[in-house]
């Protein structure tokens, strides 16, 4: 007998000592989330794959399994180049803000501070507001004719003939740009990890003749690198594969791996297959990144039991 | 002797913490300041005060458009996420299954994916199945990208309630449809709300992925991008800007302090 032919069943009746649960059965709950992700998350990826090795095309011609594609890219030095170039980037951004975030996620977790929720959420507002905006708050800030340019000719500090012209269009704006998006996001991570810390251990550990700086490296520090480690993923996987802040302040030297991805498939000189190829093995790389820091990204409630 | 910190080291951290929130908000104060500047370039010196940017925008046509194609499908996506995020999570607090570290591995992965993977391997999709892009298609791309935070968000609150409320309600011969409506939805209304609200800002404000499934109907984040490569636009656009993120910044704070209110109730209550 089903479960629901038993909730059927007439009062009185002796209780079966299965024990029966409110919610729906398994299948009910996970059809309909399971199913849309299966054809709209990875049926697509699965499509790219297949496009990448040349299984699927929309040109016209024979087709067939072929390692072409991905030949010609571990072979280029232009492709990888502009990876390796796009990991640097990241990881210094990811390296300098994580850096940054530690303390200020160390003073609202440990300085006893009472205002602590309301400072969290004056350094987190910031991200939930809009991406793109914050982008043009930079564009509109480094430009050549932008603000701290014009507002150098303005008090006499630079003459207009010679504006700072890197500030716009280079590596560096791309970096900052993305530092400053990111910045408020990596504190969270750290902040979790520092809140749960269990203070008695660092009373412990001053009763015994530690230092504050003794106390802070061998325990503070070492029990909040999960949450560093998470910080540091949080912001490494989203700008390695990004595009569209390189492509408002980048310009040609600010040019990350995801613009070329962007390209491969634009309608300049459009090349499906070589951009598939792209698009898969950065995914491979990020999908290896999760895995080996799985247990920095997976969230304790949803992993446990 | 406070272990954590000295109280110089205190003072420093305090000092370091607010010069990072005025590097955080200095730009969009910037913002605020030229969207009543009355030149078309933004820059120095600052020339007069004007709302002709704000009037502008709110008589351009494209630009409403797009501010109301966006709204339809954040709020059409995050209903979507909610509604298969509620499945999901209860799937993972309530449910015994095999293979649930691998279910909640995938509910879990557009969270990581490059949104430029995802955004390309939607089009391959659409463009093999033959379905046109349009709205319609950034829904169903939003819809992937928010379930994650859904999920993220409804979890730890549905761990926190009490299953015996559920396992009584049943047991005095509710269904399970009306167990669900009058005991656990009630109980993690709050977190539905945030879910709803962090799904409906991730979608208004996405641009990566609709760049590559979007029809001709530009969304607010599309329209926002191609007036960046405009200059004459620029002043009405750091107007729009502007009030954007005010009413982010508001809807975010009010969506904060509504759930410590509500959370407060809940443990009086209890």
């Amino acid at each position: 007998m089903s479960i629901a032919e038993a909730r059927g069943s007439p009062p009185g009746r002796p209780r079966r000592h299965v024990r029966l649960r409110p919610d729906l059965t398994t299948p009910a709950l996970l059809g309909l989330p399971l199913a849309w992700l299966a054809v709209f998350f990875l049926v697509p990826i699965a499509i790219v794959a297949a496009y990448s090795f040349d299984v699927y095309s929309f040109d016209p011609g024979p087709h067939g399994f072929t390692l072409t594609a991905w030949d010609h890219f571990l072979h280029s030095s232009i492709y990888l180049s502009l990876f390796w170039k796009s990991v640097k980037m990241s990881l210094i951004v990811s390296a300098i803000i994580v850096l940054l975030a530690y303390p200020l996620a160390y003073y609202l977790a440990l300085s006893g501070t009472k205002r602590k929720y309301v400072l969290l959420l004056l350094l987190i507002a910031p991200f939930l507001t809009s991406y793109l905006l914050r982008v043009l708050a930079w564009k509109v800030i480094l430009g050549n004719e932008g603000v701290i340019n014009t507002f150098f000719v303005w008090t006499g500090l630079r003459s207009p003939d010679h504006p700072i012209s890197q500030l716009l269009y280079s590596r560096f704006a791309v970096m900052l740009v993305l530092g400053y998006i990111w910045l408020p996001f990596v504190a969270l991570p750290i902040f979790v990890s520092l809140e749960s810390l269990d203070r008695r251990l660092l009373e412990a550990a001053t009763d015994l003749g530690a230092s504050r700086l003794q106390a802070f490296r061998r325990i503070t520090l070492p029990l909040s690198l999960p949450g560093v480690a998470a910080a540091f993923l949080f912001v490494f996987i989203p700008t390695l594969g990004e595009f569209v802040t390189p492509s408002l302040v980048g310009g040609t030297s600010g040019y990350m791996y995801g613009n070329q991805i962007v390209d491969l498939f634009g309608t300049g000189f459009p090349d499906w297959e070589t951009g598939s190829v792209l698009a898969i093995f950065l995914l491979g790389v990020v999908a290896v990144l999760t895995v080996v820091f799985a247990r920095f990204l997976q969230p304790r409630q949803v992993a446990a039991d | 002797m406070d272990v954590a910190l000295s109280r110089t080291g205190a003072w420093v951290l305090r000092v370091f913490f607010f010069l990072v929130v005025v590097f955080l908000y200095a730009p969009i104060v910037i913002l605020l300041i030229f969207s009543f500047n009355d030149s078309a370039v933004p820059s120095f010196p600052l020339s007069g005060f004007t709302f002709h940017w704000y009037h502008e925008f709110l008589t351009n046509p494209d630009l409403k458009g797009a501010l109301g194609n966006s709204a339809i499908i954040a709020a059409v996506s995050s209903l979507g996420a909610v509604v298969l995020g509620v499945l999901s999570a209860i799937a993972l607090t309530r449910r015994r299954f095999r293979g649930k570290a691998a279910v909640s591995a995938l509910l879990l992965s557009p969270l990581v994916i490059p949104y430029v993977v995802f955004g390309i391997s939607l089009l391959l999709l659409f463009h093999t199945i033959g379905v046109p892009r349009s709205l319609l298609t950034v829904v169903i791309g939003h819809i992937v990208i928010s379930l994650p935070y859904t999920i993220l968000v409804l979890v730890p609150r549905l761990d926190q309630i009490d299953v015996s409320l559920e396992e009584a309600a049943f047991d005095l011969g509710a269904s399970r449809l009306r167990t669900f409506r009058s005991i656990t939805l009630p109980l993690i209304l709050p977190a539905v709300v945030s879910a709803f609200l962090i799904a409906f800002t991730t979608s208004f404000d996405e641009y990566a992925v609709a760049s590559f499934v979007v029809g001709t109907r530009a969304t607010f984040p599309i329209y926002l991008y191609s007036a960046l490569r405009f200059p004459n636009q620029l002043p009405q656009v750091i107007a729009v800007a502007v009030v954007v993120l005010v009413l982010s910044l508001a809807v975010v704070i009010a969506a904060e302090v509504g759930r410590r209110v509500a959370e407060r109730r809940f443990e009086s209550a209890a």
